[in-house]
């Protein structure tokens, strides 16, 4: 059974009734539906909450590691997912995948992949174990990779001349900041490791959670208000617009054939 | 000797100021385009010459947008250059574009049910600038000349297209930024 002190009780229970309160506000405020796979996130840390603090309290060292590395996966898995939903929502403005797109995503996952592979291979932190060793890196690397894609799908959404909406934006906001916190924080775990004791280490770890909890009540606050009011449009406009947006496809299927060449 | 955690500790603070730097210029340029004013937007428009445009322009295609039969076009290849202003010529094309990106983008923002046909005038506004991009890649490689005729009338003619469509756009609504747009483009 693991002691707990006064600060890591705090957090856990702060973590579990933040991430209940979060998921109340995405279900009242029926954010659950157009986020699904971004309330699955935060449904799956209510349940790790539980069972990690279990796990620590009445499990051995073996259980809480076995436990912790195979929820982080699917952390992993699941913020990759929130990743997806997020550029889903940025580059199918109108329910298909901007034309512009192409392999643009594609390419900045494996880029975003390669680069975090490397800075985690440069990373040797101080450890007493292999267990200790690869929870540092994982941790290194899942931040970097996080912080690429969401700055990344930024920078594109910017370049393309896409509108972010208002909860997508704050969702992506709330999470690249964490992330790129993790970077810094784990950065100092690989610099520092833990063969000098626990001491620094789970002063950073604190840090780290401390900013994922300022995180969690962004969330809170910005998702439980309405975004700005969009000005509604006749609905014979709807109408001209739509034939409008036939006759733009057509003519520039005209222009884009060949005046007897090839075409680019 | 340069170890890995040498590296390590050089690398990542220098990626890490790098990312910074990358989220705050393009949240402050995502800040900038979603707090513009449809006037703030248009004053940035470079006047052109429009009648010179649909000039070029309605040499390859007619007014309902249908491409030209070969043979039809009276304009000399060669004269292309002039009748656009050469490589600047297409560059104000290409930074109106932009305008007109943020303008669909503004659409997008405040008229979702507009969102289909602002799409379109986004992606036209990006072919012509790749359009333009393959013609400043050709002046390095010094093939301009003959990828200009090619390359640069169609980016025109898109362009007089997308500003036609953008103002019956605008005239359908009974938008009161017409007035602005059309004494613009």
């Amino acid at each position: 059974m693991q002691h707990l002190s006064g600060l890591d009780l705090f957090f856990w229970v702060a973590s579990l009734f933040g991430h209940l309160a979060l998921l109340a506000v995405l279900w009242l405020r029926k954010r659950a539906f157009e986020f699904p796979l971004f309330t699955s996130l935060i449904t799956m840390y209510v349940g790790r909450t539980i069972v990690l603090f279990f796990t620590l309290r009445y499990g051995s060292r073996d259980a809480y590691f076995y436990t912790y590395w195979s929820l982080a996966f699917v952390d992993v898995l699941l913020q990759l997912a929130v990743v997806y939903e997020i550029a889903s929502h940025v580059f199918r403005p109108t329910g298909t995948w901007a034309q512009d797109l192409r392999w643009s995503f594609l390419w900045l996952l494996a880029i975003s992949a390669v680069i975090g592979l490397g800075l985690t291979w440069l990373a040797v932190p101080p450890t007493q174990n292999l267990r200790q060793a690869i929870a540092i890196r994982g941790n290194f690397f899942s931040s970097v990779l996080m912080s690429e894609l969401f700055i990344g799908i930024t920078a594109m959404s910017v370049t393309m001349g896409l509108p972010w909406r208002t909860h997508v934006a704050r969702i992506a906001q709330g999470l690249g900041t964490y992330s790129i916190i993790g970077i810094g924080i784990e950065g100092l775990h690989s610099y520092f490791g833990l063969t000098q004791g626990m001491q620094g280490y789970t002063l950073l770890s604190h840090v780290r959670i401390a900013a994922y909890l300022v995180c969690v009540i962004y969330w809170i606050v910005t998702l439980a208000q309405e975004a700005p009011e969009s000005r509604g449009m006749p609905v014979q406009m709807q109408r001209q617009l739509r034939l409008l947006q036939r006759r733009v496809a057509f003519e520039l299927a005209n222009i884009k054939g060949p005046r007897g060449g090839s075409d680019h | 000797m340069i170890t890995r955690v040498n590296l390590f500790v050089v690398v990542v603070p220098l990626f890490l100021a790098l990312l910074v730097s990358l989220a705050i210029y393009y949240l402050l340029r995502m800040r900038k385009a979603s707090s513009a004013t449809w006037s703030d937007i248009l004053n940035r428009l470079i006047e052109v010459d429009r009648d010179r445009i649909a000039f070029v322009a309605l040499d390859l295609v007619n007014e309902t947008g249908r491409q030209r039969e070969v043979g039809d076009s009276e304009i000399d290849p060669s004269n292309l250059w002039d009748l656009i202003g050469g490589i600047d010529g297409l560059e104000v094309l290409e930074k109106n574009c932009d305008v007109f990106i943020e303008l669909a983008c503004y659409v997008q923002r405040w008229h979702p049910e507009a969102l289909v046909v602002a799409e379109q005038l986004r992606l036209n506004a990006r072919e012509i600038k790749w359009h333009v991009a393959r013609l400043k890649g050709a002046q390095e490689t010094g093939n301009l000349r003959s990828s200009y005729p090619l390359y640069a009338q169609r980016a025109v003619a898109t362009y007089y297209i997308m500003t036609r469509h953008l103002l019956a756009l605008y005239e359908q609504g009974n938008l009161v930024e017409l007035a602005q747009l059309q004494a613009v483009i």
